[in-house]
């Protein structure tokens, strides 16, 4: 599982949790990618994935937070996906 | 002080846009004459600019009052300011896809209709547009 957070530099919603929910999207699925996109530099990607606001999670390659979520709504959304790709 | 005309001349823009933009809470006179006439201070003249100059880069008139809402607090930072650029040219950047992808489409309609001299009862724009809306109609009867 590959989890993506949009951010850009300088801004204080995009520092603010950012390591609390790594640490959790972690705990709960061990071994996920956890790659921080800065805007800029991925403007094409983020406008293909409908980024609007900022910071911004997707979860392989779709956007699945528009806005920064909680460390349980990230936990809930991966553990949830997860169980989704094993049952397949 | 600049009566309301003398503004708009400065700003180029007419007064009954100053008037909006008055009630819409972007600028404010800051006084009114012994006649009524509203009169306004050179930081309206600033205010205005700073209006028109975020109307370009395609900033929403309540988005501009948050602007200027930041302009004035002390404990604001450029950063503040500068995620809502990033995220007004994510905005802009979508558009400009769903325009292209509108301006490619027509490219493919204006290619099929390669001879004007049709009558309109078989002109390929038309046809491919009942066509789609044929489609669309049936898609959502479904």
């Amino acid at each position: 599982m590959k989890i993506e957070l949009f951010y850009a530099l300088g801004c204080d919603k995009c520092a603010s949790n950012r390591t609390s929910l790594k640490v959790a999207a972690e705990r709960a699925v061990p071994g996920l990618e956890w790659h921080e996109l800065n805007v800029l530099e991925h403007m094409d990607y983020a406008v293909e994935l409908g980024v609007l606001n900022l910071p911004a999670i997707a979860i392989d390659g779709a956007l699945e937070f528009p806005a920064l979520p909680s460390a349980k709504q990230l936990v809930a959304a991966i553990t949830r996906k997860s169980a989704v790709a094993e049952s397949r | 002080m600049l009566k309301i005309g003398e503004l708009a001349a400065v700003g180029e823009v007419s007064s009954d846009t100053l008037r909006f933009y008055e009630r819409e809470g972007l600028i404010a006179p800051t006084s009114k004459s012994a006649g009524g006439y509203r009169l306004y201070d050179d930081d309206a003249v600033v205010r205005l600019r700073f209006i028109k100059q975020a109307r370009d880069c395609g900033f929403t008139l309540a988005e501009i009052q948050q602007l200027l809402v930041l302009r004035n607090q002390s404990e604001a930072c450029c950063g503040d300011v500068r995620q809502r650029a990033i995220e007004k040219k994510l905005q802009l950047e979508a558009k400009i896809r769903v325009l292209s992808a509108m301006s490619k489409a027509l490219d493919h309609l204006i290619a099929d209709c390669s001879n004007e001299t049709h009558p309109i009862d078989r002109c390929p724009i038309l046809g491919a547009l009942e066509k789609a809306t044929a489609s669309a109609g049936l898609g959502g009867k479904e």
